[in-house]
């Protein structure tokens, strides 16, 4: 199975590391430019594309890790050259087109995962197994939260960019968007608000949602580009009828360093992490691949990315017209 | 001049800690108690060693400077008159009423009657939100953006049956845990809250009780700082606290991170056979009752007053409101 790697910031960097930790063969490396595309093509000893379109003719699978307003048209180009599609979340700016890629790669017969990591995040992982064995009954109340601070980027900040990102609410919060629909099920209303809408020059950002599921569940959102760098905090909280579930990233580091690094550097993006023997983005990868030579299900479909793009894009309404938005499936 | 004081009704269990503070205050004598559950203002007496008057006007006839009306939620506006009309300052559970109708009225009977009236939030004498309040009057936290914030608690059922009965209660985890986060973010804010958004189910204890047990409240205020409040009665039983408060403070800086119950040892017991919290920061409650004994020693406001008890209130019904119509309610003041 050759692979190309389209995008070569982090997550581009990341994918391609999970992928050389499976049978698949990295192939190649597209970015905006061939100059950005060659130290990871480099590492790897493989070829640099000139662009998306000419990568797509060397290879079996396509792994997106580009910004979200290109996600789509690159589906579409993919699907229609019956290409296999690795999709970074989130994975469109809104429904219709969510919908469009979708149904683009089942037309054209070509297999499409949303790579919605948090899913394969040990300990997301883990409650919702407890949640499925039923350990804490009825799930009742969801709190999520997920903070950072404001993306930056050496050249081209996309994220602050609205219109290439969707902001806060759907590039960040997305992850726990989908969390809470994977833990309580479908949503059927959204309200939400966010910093940047009512004060457009400051300086974080910081998104709250509330969905109401149709089991009766209630999920609590939070979402932060608001913490001093480098810090990355994530914390859930899933209460039921006959128990609760806790996790906090800063609790449960089993390592807390206090030794000194003057003039710290932070990376471009905050990024979770605890010391695990594998990567969580190499478990979703290697998923990813098991599915492709039909091994195993993955745990993560288009359908729930197109969901996942839905109550997020429900959320950005809400937050712009202040009204809750009900969602009609 | 030592302050003479009462407590009229042990029905809410929050009276059991103030008739302790009170013995704590200085240059107070505690009159006695009353209570209208016979039964339970005799076992209260007895076991706090206090003198237990026949009813709530033979407590009032001692002249007490101040009373503490610890009665049902729905109850507090009778109990008020009473008190108001023999000349007693007040301090009132919170929520000072089920409604916003009674709330006005309590305020206004003791306008009239030119009594005090305090309503009953500890928070506000909580040691790390006093710091965290200073701080920010100070301007070093910058500006307000939004709050996230979470008063859950365990079922308080097991403290008092009439918790959870919609009549005497006023409602559930809503009534129950809204009100405090309201009042610290107005106390923090000085501004009002002008919507009020609210989701409610019954899933927690659902066999037990009729209430809602779970609840989200969202409220807007007048300066667009947006904040969220979780009200549920989520807690386990076995939680190692009986619940707790705690709220993410966002702005234009960062984001501070308050918990006014973090003060504690764990303690592992043969006994309990799980851990449990003990608080060893420094108690609100006292200090808050020590404030009600001094503004009824100097005649003057209390720190909190019965308008601020009647700002939560409105936020109370409004967040009724709007998880019966299944969108935001306004709020006009």
């Amino acid at each position: 199975m050759r692979i190309g790697i389209v995008g070569a910031g982090f997550m581009g960097t990341t994918h391609a590391e999970a992928w050389a930790q499976t049978p698949a063969q990295i192939v190649g490396v597209a970015a905006e430019t061939i100059e950005e595309a060659l130290p990871l093509a480099e590492k790897y000893s493989v070829q640099a594309f000139p662009d998306f379109s000419s990568l797509l003719e060397a290879v079996d699978v396509v792994d997106l890790c580009t910004p979200t307003h290109l996600h789509v048209p690159m589906i579409l180009e993919a699907a229609a050259k019956g290409k296999h599609i690795i999709c970074e979340k989130p994975l469109a700016l809104s429904l219709e087109s969510a919908q469009q890629a979708v149904q683009a790669c089942q037309e054209a017969g070509v297999t499409l995962f949303v790579a919605h990591v948090v899913r394969y995040f040990p300990e997301y992982a883990l409650a919702k197994r407890l949640v499925d064995e039923g350990q804490i009954g009825k799930v009742a109340t969801l709190r999520l939260l997920r903070g950072s601070y404001r993306p930056k980027k050496p050249i081209g900040n996309w994220f602050l960019d609205e219109n290439k990102s969707g902001g806060i609410l759907l590039d960040l919060m997305i992850h726990d968007i989908d969390y809470a629909r994977w833990v309580a099920g479908e949503v059927e209303s959204v309200f939400a608000r966010k910093v940047s809408l009512i004060h457009q020059d400051s300086p974080v950002d910081y998104g709250l949602i509330i969905l109401k599921h149709t089991s009766g569940a209630i999920s609590h959102i939070s979402g932060a580009w608001a913490y001093p760098p480098p810090t990355f905090r994530t914390q859930f909280e899933i209460n039921g009828d006959s128990g609760m579930i806790e996790f906090d990233s800063q609790l449960s580091s089993p390592i807390q360093s206090l030794i000194m690094r003057p003039n710290q550097e932070a990376p471009d993006v905050g990024i979770p992490s605890s010391p695990v023997r594998e990567s969580p983005y190499t478990t979703e990868i290697k998923e990813f691949y098991a599915a492709l030579v039909g091994e195993k299900v993955s745990r993560v479909t288009a359908q729930d990315g197109v969901e996942a793009v839905r109550i997020a894009a429900a959320a950005v309404q809400s937050a712009k017209s202040g009204e809750v938005v009900t969602l009609l499936q | 001049m030592t302050i003479k004081i009462g407590i009229m009704s042990f029905a809410h269990l929050h009276a059991e800690a103030y008739i302790q503070n009170l013995r704590n205050a200085a240059g107070v004598t505690l009159i006695g108690i009353a209570d209208d559950d016979e039964a339970r203002g005799k076992h209260f007496g007895q076991l706090f060693e206090a003198p237990v008057f026949r009813n709530y006007e033979e407590l009032l006839e001692a002249k007490p400077d101040g009373v503490i009306i610890c009665s049902e939620n729905s109850r507090h506006l009778p109990l008020v008159k009473l008190a108001a009309q023999a000349g007693a300052n007040i301090l009132c559970e919170k929520p000072l009423a089920t409604t916003v109708n009674d709330a006005e009225e309590i305020v206004r009977i003791c306008e009239q009657a030119g009594v005090l009236l305090m309503t009953a939030f500890p928070m506000r004498f909580s040691t790390p939100l006093l710091e965290v309040k200073s701080r920010l009057d100070q301007g070093e936290l910058g500006k307000v953006l939004c709050f996230q914030s979470s008063n859950q608690g365990e079922l308080p059922k097991k403290h008092r049956a009439w918790f959870v009965d919609k009549e005497l209660a006023g409602g559930g985890a809503i009534m129950d845990h809204t009100v405090h986060l309201v009042d610290i973010m107005r106390w923090y804010l000085g501004s009002e809250v002008r919507e009020v958004y609210a989701v409610a189910n019954r899933i927690f204890h659902a066999d037990e009780v009729e209430v809602e047990t779970g609840g989200m409240v969202w409220v807007t205020f007048e300066n667009e700082v947006f904040a969220t409040i979780d009200c549920s009665w989520s807690r386990p039983p076995y939680w190692p606290a009986w619940g707790g408060l705690s709220f993410e403070m966002v702005t234009d800086r960062g984001a501070v991170l308050v918990d006014g119950f973090r003060q504690n040892l764990t303690v592992f017991t043969h006994h309990l056979q799980r851990p449990y919290w003990a608080f060893w920061g420094s108690d609100p409650n006292q200090a808050m009752i020590d404030e009600f004994v001094q503004a009824v020693r100097e005649q003057r406001p209390p720190r909190v007053t019965g308008m601020d008890g009647l700002r939560a209130v409105e936020v109370v019904e409004a967040a009724y409101q709007s998880v019966a119509l299944g969108k935001p309610v306004q709020i006009r003041h």
